[in-house]
């Protein structure tokens, strides 16, 4: 890294640590929540995107990463480190679950059966009530690190910080590695990569396996940021909330990530109050980027060539 | 002992017979040409060698290691490189990390060392980026790196693919075509190219259309008609076969 | 009880017989698997619901005009939403679909709310009893219906031009138009036509079941299903797919518990798929990479 470059990310990290001082309840709420969704998104992208593959399970991994993470603290005491470890852990073993029969089946058979898990997962937290108290909703206790509380929102807010960060950190890493660039030449063309000596199979499950353990990071950040989950935050509407981000943001792109979780999650509470008009406005958003901005907010960001990101997708 | 063998090989697609024994060997250090006219089965013998298509019967050795029911990814691990017919370059990726994705194959490092950059894994891509540049330098593409494949032209698509694929020096290199659409003097280099790979040992089979360059550059040529051998011999042998001159050669 | 459950599982199953149907009509001469089709279906049942209870128009009338309104829709979904994206990467159609589908929910969550509502069953003549089966008098209609209709549909698939036509544009899109089909417009067509298969599916059940906006992701997992079963992209396999995941599900609920009846779809899905991806009747598939 240039010494310019190095001066960026210390500017950047100092403008991200200081809104805890600055900002009330509400607004800290909201940045809570973009980081939630910045991992939420970001995982996604690498099986969308990244890897090309069209999948439902994303709201899985994060119901997954938010009841094991209620269930670890809540009902089995284990300190918070071990809880979100083991979130993540369940996360990846959903992800690779999923991926099995995307090896040897077509693409949309892979989008059948992550919808049909997706709706599983959801009957089970429903009928597991012994495990997470069903439809009533399962409570997240306060947690602490190493014995130290996070007992403030300003302490959340930069536990937050320094998940996302690290989650995301390490997979920029990876996607900028010969993992990344194996996961494009899978998407770009298969037999290509075979012809290679790259297995395709092993390729794909190492991109649902990581996008699962960074989305059920996101979702045990859920489970602490709401003190409470319930069945139904994580269904279908969840998932569209999902694939706008990523979409409106732009897919395969880190950046868009990013930005498709600002903008969305930034979106008026208002929404939420009216029945049916998240969905018509995020679904009209979908639509409008699908036609004629394919690749997202990113993408005209690219074009008006403010930024540069180095995209192994275009 | 040759280092391909393929014995009584037969592929058929919904109960058509695409190639029925065909036996070929193929040794270390030739140039070996398949010619046939369209539809004789030339690319479904690649493919059948390649792995990508599963034969009905029939026996395939590298090296004697029986390979006929690996899967493509592992055939290509014994040592085989092939490029596609329509061309296997990712378009959306630059030159280099077409290049990079032959490379890596070597690469060892492990999963926490590539998501936090531990010294060792960055040594490792920074290696990995020098050889891929020092293989571009040497194949004359080193000015256009950094550009996209898909914003290339074709004849220069299809030397990366073949650059590519003797990345990491193949034992057996298969080309499905490497002359369609190169001017006559790229066609010379390609044939030099051949020439110079087989003198360093490696066994390159050739399907081709353009005649001249196979009697030029090659060992033994196999043709091909209706998914059978027609004939196969020396370049000279072949063009002798009465057989073959009246089915193809004849008409060409 | 055997007999009942199996007695109601067609009636269910025909439903999801005629949604897996649409969805393989499509399938076949597009190539697209439409996650909008379960919404289809749920908006036609509405627009039922709607004309009878706004403007109290006949059943008939009402059944209609939904015929009407989803063939169109589905013409125009494919020509304003659809044919922008002819070359764009398969997941973008696909997931332009998606965006259908949360469209059409929230448009009908807007307009009606959340809450579950229902029409006055449509016919009230006494239920059939065959032995000790009872047939609901909804149910009879509905496997008439769905009966006479596939009859109706396979024998123009059969022996129409149509018929052919559609043969010839699931088989090769470019050998369709050598032949002089014009694609575009037989594949804006045949989105129409799916629609309208969704319809029949409302007009179907509008009496019968409650209406609510998510009623229609609910049916489009079990359409899947069905496809799954009688394997992909076969006509005669969703058909046959539909029907018999109308029956394990009601022998589910019946026997091992009402709960089930949720899930009998997921966990088929998921079990065919991973043992024989082909489905019950399809020929295994060799996928090698």
């Amino acid at each position: 890294m240039s010494r310019g470059g190095a001066a960026a990310v210390a500017a950047l990290l100092i403008l991200l640590v200081l809104p805890p001082f600055f900002v009330d309840d509400y607004v800290q709420f909201i940045l809570d929540l973009i980081l939630v969704y910045v991992m939420v998104s970001f995982g996604f992208n690498i099986v969308l995107g990244y890897a090309g593959q069209l999948a439902f399970a994303n709201a899985a991994f994060f119901g997954l990463g938010a009841y094991t993470l209620a269930i670890c603290l809540g009902r089995l005491d284990w300190p918070f480190p071990a809880a979100l470890f083991a979130a993540a852990v369940v996360g990846g073993a959903a992800g690779l679950l999923v991926s099995l029969p995307a090896l040897r089946l077509r693409a949309y058979y892979l989008a059948i059966i992550t919808l049909a898990f997706g709706e599983l997962l959801r009957w089970t937290y429903v009928h597991a009530s012994g495990l997470t108290r069903g439809s009533s909703g399962l409570g997240v206790p306060a947690i602490s690190i190493f014995g130290i509380p996070v007992a403030s929102d300003r302490a959340r807010y930069w536990l937050f910080l320094a998940l996302a960060g690290l989650t995301l950190w390490g997979s920029a890493n990876l996607l900028r590695s010969r993992f990344g660039r194996a996961l494009v030449a899978v998407r770009g063309n298969e037999a290509a990569a075979a012809a290679m000596g790259l297995a395709p199979a092993v390729v794909k499950i190492g991109a649902f396996a990581w996008s699962g353990v960074v989305v059920a990071i996101g979702g045990a950040m859920y489970a602490l940021l709401l003190g409470r989950i319930s069945p139904e935050s994580f269904g279908l509407s969840q998932l569209l909330l999902h694939f706008s981000i990523v979409m409106i943001g732009g897919l395969g792109s880190l950046v868009g990530s990013v930005l498709g979780a600002v903008i969305l999650t930034a979106a008026p509470e208002l929404l939420r109050d009216i029945p049916g008009l998240e969905e018509i406005i995020f679904s009209l958003l979908l639509i409008g980027v699908l036609l004629f901005m394919p690749k997202g907010v990113a993408g005209l960001l690219g074009r008006l060539a403010l930024f540069r990101e180095r995209l192994y997708l275009t | 002992m040759a280092l391909l063998e393929v014995e009584g090989l037969s592929v058929a697609f919904g109960g058509l017979a695409a190639l029925s024994g065909v036996s070929l060997a193929v040794s270390a250090g030739t140039v070996y040409a398949i010619i046939g006219p369209n539809g004789a089965g030339k690319t479904t013998l690649l493919n059948a060698v390649a792995g990508y298509v599963r034969p009905a019967s029939g026996r395939i050795r590298i090296d004697g290691r029986d390979t006929t029911d690996l899967a493509p990814h592992a055939i290509a691990r014994q040592g085989l490189r092939r490029t596609f017919q329509n061309g296997g370059v990712w378009g959306e990726m630059t030159v280099l990390e077409n290049i990079l994705v032959g490379v890596d194959h070597d690469a060892q490092s492990g999963l926490l060392g590539i998501l936090f950059g531990f010294g060792r894994d960055r040594r490792t891509e920074r290696r990995a980026v020098a050889e891929a540049r020092a293989i571009l330098a040497r194949a004359g593409l080193a000015g256009i790196e950094d550009k996209r494949v898909r914003d290339l032209s074709f004849g220069q698509q299809r030397v990366i693919e073949i650059s590519r694929a003797l990345v990491s020096r193949p034992r057996i290199l298969l080309l499905d075509e490497p002359a369609v659409g190169l001017s006559e003097s790229e066609r010379e280099e390609l044939g030099a190219r051949l020439r110079a790979l087989a003198q360093e040992g490696t066994a390159v089979i050739l399907v081709e259309h353009v005649v001249d360059l196979v009697m030029a550059v090659s060992d033994r040529v196999l043709v091909l008609n209706s998914g059978q051998v027609l004939a196969e011999g020396t370049p000279e042998e072949v063009r002798g076969d009465a057989a073959v001159v009246e089915a193809y050669l004849g008409s060409a | 009880m055997f007999a009942q459950l199996v007695v109601s599982g067609i009636g269910q199953g025909s439903i999801y017989a005629l949604v897996a149907l649409g969805m393989t009509i499509l399938f076949r001469v597009t190539t697209v698997v439409n996650f909008a089709h379960g919404e289809l279906f749920m908006a036609g049942a509405f627009l039922i619901y709607a004309l009878l209870n706004a403007l109290g128009v006949p059943y008939a009338a009402a059944a209609l005009a939904a015929l009407l309104f989803l063939f169109l829709f589905g013409n125009a979904v494919e020509r304003l939403l659809m044919r922008p994206l002819a070359n764009a990467p398969h997941l973008s159609l696909a997931m332009m679909t998606v965006a259908l589908s949360y469209l059409l929910r929230g448009g009908v969550r807007f307009l009606w709310g959340g809450n579950v509502r229902s029409l006055p069953p449509m016919f009230s003549f006494a239920p059939i009893e065959v032995g000790p089966v009872v047939i609901d008098a909804q149910d009879a209609v509905i496997i008439a219906s769905t009966a006479a209709l596939l009859v109706l549909f396979f024998a123009l698939m059969r022996y129409s031009r149509f018929g052919k036509e559609a043969q010839a544009v699931t088989d090769s899109t470019r050998g369709a138009a050598l032949v002089g089909i014009n694609v575009a417009a037989f594949q804006r067509t045949m989105w129409g036509v799916a629609a309208m298969v969704a319809a029949v599916a409302s007009i179907l059940v509008a009496p019968e079941t409650m209406l609510y906006p998510d009623m229609g992701a609910r049916v489009l997992l079990r359409a899947f299903a069905a496809m799954t079963l009688g394997g992909f992209g076969s006509l005669g396999g969703a058909v046959a797919g539909g029907i018999l995941m109308g029956i394990i599900e009601q022998l589910a609920g019946g026997y091992v518990s009402t709960a089930m009846i949720d899930i009998a779809s997921y966990i088929v899905i998921i079990a065919v798929l991973l043992l024989r991806p082909s489905g019950l009747f399809g020929r295994a598939e060799v996928v090698r990479v």
